[in-house]
Formats: structure tokens, C-alpha cells, sequence
């Protein structure tokens, strides 16, 4: 049950992330706002990052470079966030955020991209994005 | 209108990309370091396409409210509830309740029209397109696991 609770809250903070960074975004600018909040997550991540004694960090240099940078597209991600939520409102941006989502991952698995275990297309998961891509419609229609 | 969508659709697909690349991270680092660099690339990213598009005027900031600094906790509240969620009931099951209840969170915002958005009045095709989005959802994020199990099985096999 907390676990249920805890994955609630996780959309909620996921879903007040885009609506408060297209608030910010319209009175000090865009940019402006991406950097801000990727600068104030990141210190306040840090100063937890060193309070629970994290070390972990060390081993960064196991992982592949590419990998590390993941991070790095913040930039479009919040740039694109911010714009379609003026455009579109919070549900059709975060629904087509997601079906996105959904659908490259379908296609990573099965192709094998990124090291991934390559797998069958899932019929079902595809089955999934064809119903979330008619909701759309629906909802825009 | 298009261009929104167009942006929506490959926003959602580099984050795709970044859970992906975040996710090989996370298989070496713990979960705050994990979130520390990447929140910190992500920083340095916006600060480089901020001063190439304005500029030094990227500092000129004018409308500034107090509550815009505490706006970055809003990521960390995500990735304590997330990973807290992902612990307690694996990553499929959380997951989809987390998609679900930013699809519905969303849904209560635009009808309420909260934080200065437009409100969007809500329509028997708002409830429809909901269900069958909420519904692809869940039909994904529910059969992925037991094929995975399954072909790795095959693989060790």
C-alpha cells in the first residue's frame, strides 16, 4: 500500500514539474527557467547525495561515456515540455509525452539498440500504443 | 497546435533515450549520484543553449517570484517517490501507477485550470480519449514483464 501511495505522488510531482515549469517559463523566459530548476535540483540532489553517504559515484567510471551524458538532454526535454504545455495544456502534452515514451521503448527492445536484449515485437505492448494513439484522437477530435 | 504536438512526440521520445542511458548508470551508481549528474548535466546543457540563443541576456531576469527557486525539489520529490514506488512493488506495477496518476493529475489541472493554465472544460470525448489512453497504458506496462522472464529464460537456454 505505501508502495501504491509512493508511485501516486511520483505522478503528481511529475505532473506539478510541467505545470510549474511552464508557469516559470512564461514570466522569466524559457531558458532561463530550465537552467534555473536544473540548478536548484541539482544542489539540493547533492547536498542528499552527501547526507545519505552516497559514494557510489566512484564507479561512474565503469560506465560507458555515452551513457553518462543522458542527463544532457534536459535541455530539449524541458524546452519541448514547456512549449506544448502553452500550446496544448498539461493532459495532451503529458499524454503524448508518454505515448512517445512508450513507443521508442517498444522499438529499442525489439530492435536491441543501446545493448538492450533484443527481443520479439511485443503485440500486445504495440497493441497498447495503438489504443493510447486513438485516445489522442478522441481527446483531440 | 502541430508544432506543440511535434514537440510533445520527441520530447517523450528523448526521454525515452535518457531512461535508457540513465538506467545503465544506475546498474554501476547509486540512485542520488545517479540523479546528482544528471541533474547536473542537465544545468550545464540549459546554461550552453541559454547563452548561444540570448546571450548575456539569459542573467537579464525580470518577474521573478520566490517560489521559482524552490521549484527544482519538485525533480527530487519525483525520484524519492519514484524509486521508493519501484522498490516496494517492481518497476512494472509502479510504473503504470505512475503514469496513470500523471495522466489524471494532468486531466484535474487543465479541468480546474490551476496555476494560471487555461481551463479546459471536461466533455464525454475527454473521458473516452482518458480511458483509452489510461487503458494503452496499462495493457504496456502490464504484459512487458512476463515476455521479458520468458526470453531470458530462452537466452540462458
Amino acid at each position: 500500500m505505501r508502495g501504491v501511495l509512493f508511485a501516486i505522488s511520483g505522478g503528481f510531482f511529475l505532473t506539478l514539474q510541467s505545470v510549474a515549469n511552464a508557469r516559470i517559463s512564461s514570466s522569466i523566459g524559457t531558458w532561463q527557467a530550465a537552467t534555473l530548476t536544473q540548478l536548484t535540483g541539482f544542489l539540493v540532489a547533492l547536498v542528499i547525495m552527501l547526507l545519505v553517504r552516497d559514494r557510489s559515484y566512484v564507479h561512474m567510471r565503469r560506465v560507458e561515456p555515452l551513457y553518462l551524458s543522458g542527463g544532457a538532454f534536459a535541455a530539449f526535454i524541458l524546452f519541448s515540455n514547456m512549449t506544448a504545455v502553452h500550446e496544448l495544456g498539461v493532459t495532451l502534452t503529458i499524454s503524448l509525452f508518454l505515448i512517445a515514451q512508450l513507443a521508442l521503448a517498444l522499438v529499442i527492445d525489439w530492435r536491441g539498440w543501446f545493448g538492450m536484449l533484443r527481443r520479439d515485437l511485443n503485440r500486445t505492448q504495440l497493441l497498447g500504443v495503438i489504443m493510447m494513439i486513438v485516445g489522442i484522437l478522441v481527446l483531440k477530435g | 497546435m502541430a508544432l506543440g504536438m511535434m514537440l510533445a512526440v520527441m520530447g517523450g521520445m528523448l526521454v525515452c533515450v535518457q531512461n535508457t542511458f540513465n538506467a545503465k548508470v544506475k546498474e554501476q551508481v547509486g540512485a542520488w549520484a545517479t540523479t546528482t549528474l544528471v541533474l547536473a548535466l542537465g544545468f550545464l546543457a540549459s546554461l550552453l543553449v541559454g547563452l548561444i540563443s540570448e546571450g548575456m541576456g539569459l542573467f537579464a531576469v525580470t518577474g521573478m517570484e520566490t517560489w521559482y527557486w524552490f521549484s527544482g525539489i519538485i525533480g527530487v520529490g519525483v525520484v524519492m517517490s519514484v524509486t521508493q514506488g519501484v522498490q516496494q512493488l517492481g518497476p512494472s506495477h509502479a510504473i503504470s501507477i505512475v503514469m496513470v496518476s500523471q495522466i489524471l493529475f494532468a486531466l484535474l489541472w487543465d479541468t480546474l485550470g490551476w496555476f494560471g493554465l487555461e481551463a479546459i472544460p471536461f466533455t464525454w470525448k475527454t473521458a473516452l480519449g482518458i480511458v483509452l489512453i489510461v487503458g494503452g497504458v496499462l495493457l504496456f506496462q502490464l504484459s512487458g514483464k512476463k515476455e521479458t522472464v520468458h526470453q531470458k529464460e530462452k537466452q540462458a537456454v
